[in-house]
């Protein structure tokens, strides 16, 4: 018997997420240099200067493949957005009964949930509102130098460290659940290959597999 | 030595601008402005600071007294009392000498980044850099640190004809400059006042001024960026807490369910 798959990224997703990949880990490896006191030696005279540059590059990828998104995938694009500032009951109840699932395995609390769940919905956020900030912000401090108020710019590099730690605090989290959780195995080959087993999204994703389950009926 | 301080009388400068000369011969600096000069309607030259002119002559037109009144103000970094520009710089180009306190900036650890002239309440410091690249280096006066600390004074109060400049400690100067606000008080200049003793933590470069402060285009009451220290020492250290906390988190997440996973496969 074949086992049966879902659909959860398309092609375009996919490359988008392992372009942003490269480019995210490029930001933070580059950017947390002028944060991190202990890293202050790679980030001075010369060194300084090329990791300043690479950062620049970083922003080059992140902007082509946010580009790439909305070129290839602007359904995909626009139907992930409306999930992830849809929220229900459904979502309190996920943050009281994450902690039993994450640490014991014990998911007699979950309620059902949607294609991302509020975990999931969580960190999609901050990627895209922390993404944003962190893009105003950087184009004002690259280009915006002393041509706008000192008082912006001060604000500019203030919240860009903001949200850096903000993404970042979270981002850590991400990877963990993507490639170190003993019970997590079902994203990872999704995000690389596309599917999820039907099983997988039934028990998970209940929400989500009705919704495709309706779909189809009305076809 | 104690802390330095510089003493500018703008009751005596002339604008002759040999400070001006004098600084760029003792740290070697190009004069490349004078060869571009043209006719911007003053005799201000060059017409701002740069990476390559620490300090200059600015002049302003006031109206006091009933008459009409030639300003000229010598600007140059203030060595700041509390320095902005040090608390913010990424790199530790940026150093505050802990006894005379003068402000340096380290040109081999910049990668110019320009925090320091964004967090200026001068908008002293000039940065040599390439905008697309963000390649970089900033510069600014540095009182002269190699000569004082040599026992000589700024190569700037060397030279200065009139005498409008004097050098020493911190304390001294003041009084020196206090005690002239008197003297000039009593030539006519009513307005005459010390500017900058109680400033951002005490600027070390005190001006004596026969008018207001913003009629020589001297803020009348900068301050030290606030947004500095609540970037630096709060939301820095709580940034680092924030993310190691969070590892920590994943971590014993980690061995819980491994654990776990462990003891039911056991069973």
């Amino acid at each position: 018997m074949v086992k049966r798959t879902i659909l959860a990224f398309s092609t375009a997703q996919r490359f988008v997420h392992w372009l942003i990949v490269v480019a995210f880990s490029l930001l933070v490896l580059t950017g947390m240099v002028l944060y991190v006191p202990q890293l202050w030696p790679l980030a001075q005279g010369e060194a300084g200067m090329l990791l300043r540059l690479s950062h620049r590059w970083g922003v080059i990828i992140a902007f082509v493949a946010t580009l790439i998104y909305i070129i290839f995938d602007l359904r995909g694009l626009a139907t992930s957005m409306k999930r992830i500032f849809t929220w229900s009951p459904d979502d309190m109840g996920w943050l009281r009964a994450a902690p039993a699932y994450y640490f014991f395995g014990d998911d007699s609390a979950m309620p059902p949930q949607d294609k991302f769940n509020t975990g999931q919905k969580l960190w999609y956020l901050t990627v895209v509102i922390g993404g944003l900030v962190l893009f105003i912000t950087g184009l004002l401090i690259w280009f915006g130098k002393g041509s706008i108020p000192a008082g912006l710019f001060r604000w500019s590099v203030f919240l860009h460290d903001l949200a850096a730690i903000a993404v970042s605090a979270f981002f850590l989290v991400h990877l963990y659940l993507a490639i170190a959780h003993p019970m997590m195995r079902a994203g990872l080959d999704a995000i690389r290959f596309g599917f999820f087993p039907e099983e997988y999204v039934k028990h998970h994703h209940a929400k989500w597999y009705e919704e495709g389950m309706r779909s189809k009926e009305s076809e | 030595m104690g802390r330095v301080a510089m003493l500018i009388d703008t009751s005596k400068c002339t604008a002759c601008r040999g400070c001006q000369v004098a600084c760029k011969q003792w740290n070697d600096l190009e004069g490349w402005e004078y060869s571009k000069t043209v006719n911007w309607g003053s005799y201000e030259n060059p017409p701002d600071l740069s990476p390559q002119t620490w300090t200059r002559i600015r002049f302003h037109e006031y109206e006091g007294n009933g008459r009409l009144q030639w300003l000229f103000t010598k600007l140059g970094c203030m060595h700041c009392g509390d320095a902005a520009c040090v608390k913010v710089c990424p790199t530790g180009a940026l150093k505050k000498h802990a006894g005379l306190g003068i402000v340096t900036v380290e040109w081999e650890l910049c990668n110019g980044c320009g925090y320091c002239q964004q967090f200026c309440p001068f908008d002293i410091p000039r940065l040599e850099s390439d905008t697309l690249t963000g390649k970089g280096t900033a510069f600014k006066c540095h009182f002269c640190q190699d000569r004082v600390t040599n026992g000589l004074l700024p190569a700037c109060v060397k030279t200065c004809p009139p005498g409008a400049l004097s050098f020493g400690e911190w304390a001294d100067v003041r009084e020196k400059g206090l005690a002239r606000v008197q003297d000039v008080k009593a030539m006519g200049f009513t307005e005459a006042r010390l500017y900058g003793d109680t400033l951002v933590g005490g600027l070390s470069r005190l001006y004596v001024l026969t008018a207001p402060s913003v009629a020589y285009g001297l803020p009348d009451r900068p301050t030290y960026p606030a947004l500095a220290n609540i970037w630096q020492d709060i939301v820095q250290p709580l940034g680092e807490i924030a993310i190691g906390a969070t590892a920590l988190g994943l971590l014993l997440n980690f061995l819980v369910v491994r654990r776990r996973i462990k003891v039911e496969e056991e069973e």
